[in-house]
Formats: C-alpha cells, structure tokens, sequence
C-alpha cells in the first residue's frame, strides 16, 4: 500500500540510510522539501519500517482545515462541547495512539494551536474540546512542510519552542531538479503502477531520447508533476505533446518576447505574450499540468513567496561564495547574516563547494 | 600506561570541530570527529564500546544533538554525554530533558570542558570499579 522510496541519487540513498536509523527511534521528525516533492512518502517510509507498522498511521493536513475544526480534528470532543456536537468524537491524537500522528503543512498551523499542540510534545496529555479531563497518548510525531520554519520563527509566525522539538531529526527532500538522475527510475515506476491501474490504457513507455528530454526539464511540481504527466500518457498516447505542453522556465520565454518586439517594431509586446510571460513565471513554483481544481488547492501565495525567495537567495548566496572563494565567513558579513544563519540556509539550498 | 580516554566530537562547524581535534589530541586523548549526528550515530553503531564520551553540538541537520543525545542513552547507556549549545534556551533545555550529563552554553573555554571531561571519565571509571 504505502509507496517505496524511489531513487537512485546520493540525496535519495541517504534518506533511506538514515530512515533505516531512526525509524525505531520514535524520535519526533520534521521533514521538509518543496511541494511535491514527496514528504508524505518518507513518512510513510519512516512508519513502515518502524515497530509502529501494525498500528495506526493518521495524517492531517494543518492547512487545509480552518483553526477550529484542526483543533476539534486533532484533540476531539465531548458532546455538547460545541453546537452541533451532538455525540463525543475521538481527535487524531486517539485513534494515532501508538501509532503515527503525520501532520503536513505543520507551517500553516494557527499560533494558539501551535502552543496546545507543544502542551501535547511536552507531557504526552491531550484534552479533547469539552472536557475537563487529561487523556496520555502515545504517538510518533512526524510533521512536514515546504515553508522554511527559521523564517517564520523570525517573523513569528512559528513558535521557536515547537519548532525545536520537533526538529528532532530533519530529513531535507531535495527538488526533482536537483536530482536529475531519479527521474528514469519514477518514470519506471509509475508508468508500471498506472499501467496495472488501468491496464486498457496503451500509452507507450517513454523511448531513451523522451527519457533524456524528461530528464532536461526542472520540474518546478517535482514528483507529483512528473506523475500527473505519466497519467497525461496513459490517456494522450503522445509523449511529443505532453512534453510541448509543459509550463517552460521563464528565462526561454524572455528572448523570445525581445525579438519580438524588435520584429513588431511595437513598445509592448502582445497580450498573448503577457500571458506566455506570466505563465512561466507562475510555473516555477506551481504545477500548472494538473487540473484546474488540484492547481487552487496548490496555489498559495505564502508558499509562493516563499519559493520564489528561496530561489532568489540561493543564487545570491552562491554569486558571493563563489566571488570570496567560498570563505563562508566572509560571505556571512557581506549578506549580512549570522555565520550560522549562512550554514543554515547553504545546508536547506543543498549548496556545497565545487569538488576539488 | 593506561590508554587513552576516547572522545566523540560531533560539530556541524568544521572550524569548531578542528579546534576541538587539535586541542583534545594535544591533551592526550583518542578522538574521533562527526559533522553531524547521523555521522556520530553511525560511528557508535560500527563501534559501540570504543568511546568514553560524546561532546555534541545541539542544533545540526540530519540527526540533531539532542536526537543523538537520546538515542545514545538508550542504546549506549555508559558513555557519558557533554552537550555544547549556542542557541540560548531552547534546545539546551530539550538536551537535559534528554538526559545529557552536561549542557555547557557556547563559547566555551577548552580548558574548562577538558576539566568536566576528565571529571566525567574518573565517575565513570570509579563506578565501574565499584
């Protein structure tokens, strides 16, 4: 059922190594990586090699419910603690019980929930809504998210305590961009999985040279893109038109709509090309290749924000390590960060020196 | 001669962890060196009864300090634990929660954690013997 670690990059085969290490720790993870990426399948990872495997794994996701439904989702209640709670409900932290409690987007949680949540870290006692009574439990606590929780620890959108605790251990999933070489063995994969799924669709596994296009891409929705475009296949039967249609990276598109302004003798370039523009810009950080439902539900101008100011600091922080020969302490006084603030964020960006 | 006490260092800061080597080396000690704690708990795993203690750094990625500090309480409960932290309260409180013998807060002055070192090798030496 649950979903095998697929890879074969060094990032991916350290992931395994140290889910083998610790998944009988019981230690609180924090797994972190862009959308998409596959967070939920290295907690799954995590669970199944764990003695846990033959309880419970519950999985809640902290942005997708408003604060008091997350909070009555998690902690439960009584009758009558609420109108309309007409019968007692068990939270996610009961029917977790000796088992795993997986709670993704663990950034998007409500500050006042973020502290009954630490209450819980702490004693291992819950109350559900209503009660006046303390129940224990006993749960593995894995959380993910995408957003970069130092960042939000500094602007106080995340409680520094909670985060602390729960980053016990951290696994860091690398982008599908960054680890190119995956990609023919997800290909495989899931071609294989879609393939059993729906066995009356006769779209063709992608030849070597569709394999080394797929591999150029930088797959801005990682693996869940790579993944929809696999399903697209199993429908359209052509690898040519699925390729043609994915959201291309904006520094193609910008000479492009130069030359055209230069053909059109025009000052603006056209509304098409607006849109072109726009496009790939958006696609960097959203995979438009799903359906238009999926994509609202993907669309957050937090984790956008968040994305694009990433990518911009990554590259800045390379562009002044390269210029100081990668003398990390000079580099953190010109950037004006901490020493350990720089190590920090070059460890999250995967930046290491150029192998002498 | 009685052999030589063995330390684990454990420092995601390469400049910090040489220091330490250095220093330690010139003292007379055994030491090993991780850059964070997956690294240290692989070396205590390939060598569980080699170390008599562990100084670690706290906040690091993979397997942070106070992660390792737990683990090898449970599974290595002899060896004696010095925690190091820079980071104000926070995860040196969540390190004695976890049960290190020693929280000292950065900077720390070498000759005073070879000093608490020492003391804790001699406990452990004298309980032994008991």
């Amino acid at each position: 059922m649950s979903t095998p670690l697929i890879g074969v990059s060094k990032s991916i085969l350290k992931i395994k190594e140290l889910i083998n290490h610790v998944a009988n720790t019981c230690l609180n993870v924090l797994i972190t990586g862009e959308t998409g990426v596959g967070k939920e399948v290295v907690a799954q990872n995590l669970y199944a090699e764990s003695a846990r495997s033959t309880k419970n794994f519950v999985k809640i996701n902290c942005a997708a419910l408003p604060e008091t439904l997350l909070e009555s989702e998690l902690f439960g209640y009584e009758k009558g603690a609420f109108t309309g709670a007409h019968k007692k409900r068990p939270g996610k932290f009961q029917t977790a019980d000796k088992g795993v409690l997986f709670l993704d987007e663990i950034g998007d949680m409500p500050m006042a929930l973020q502290s009954k949540m630490l209450h819980v870290l702490q004693s291992g006692e819950f109350s559900p809504l209503g009660s006046d009574q303390e129940f224990k439990t006993d749960v593995w606590v894995i959380a993910a998210t995408n957003h970069n929780l130092e960042e939000s620890i500094h602007k106080k959108t995340f409680r520094e305590d909670l985060f602390y605790r729960l980053n016990i251990i951290k696994i860091d999933v690398p982008p599908l961009r960054e680890r190119k070489e995956d990609i023919p063995s997800l290909l495989e994969y899931y071609y294989r999985l879609y393939k059993s799924e729906y066995p009356d669709n006769h779209g063709s596994k992608p030849d070597s040279d569709i394999i080394a296009k797929l591999c150029n891409y930088p797959w801005p929705g990682n693996v869940r893109q790579l993944q929809n475009c696999i399903k697209k296949q199993m429908i359209l039967n052509s690898w040519a038109k699925i390729i043609e249609e994915l959201p291309q990276e904006h520094p193609e598109s910008v000479p492009q709509i130069e030359t055209d302004i230069r053909m059109n003798g025009a000052a603006r370039p056209k509304i098409n090309e607006i849109n072109d523009d726009r496009t790939s810009i958006i696609s960097k950080f959203v995979d438009l290749s799903t359906s238009s439902e999926k994509l609202f539900e993907d669309i957050s101008l937090k984790k956008i924000k968040k994305l694009a100011s990433d990518r911009v600091e990554k590259e800045v922080i390379l562009f002044v390590l390269e210029k100081v020969g990668w003398n990390r302490s000079r580099a953190a006084k010109i950037l004006k960060i901490s020493y350990k603030t720089l190590l920090y964020k070059m460890n999250e960006f995967d930046i290491s020196p150029p192998v002498k | 001669m009685e052999d030589p006490s063995r330390l684990l260092i454990v420092d995601d800061n390469e400049d910090i962890l040489s220091t330490f080597y250095e220093f330690f080396n010139s003292m007379g000690y055994e030491v090993k060196t991780a850059v964070d704690g997956f690294a240290a708990l692989k070396l205590l795993r390939d060598k569980s009864n080699f170390f008599d203690c562990l100084i670690t750094d706290l906040v690091m990625p993979n397997i942070s300090g106070v992660g390792l500090i737990s683990i090898v309480k449970k599974e290595y409960p002899h060896l004696k634990i010095i925690a190091m932290t820079g980071y104000g309260d926070q995860p040196g409180a969540l390190a004695s929660e976890a049960e290190a013998d020693v929280v000292l807060f950065k900077p720390i002055d070498l000759f005073k954690i070879e000093n608490t070192v020492a003391e804790l090798i001699n406990q452990a030496k004298d309980n032994k013997k008991k």
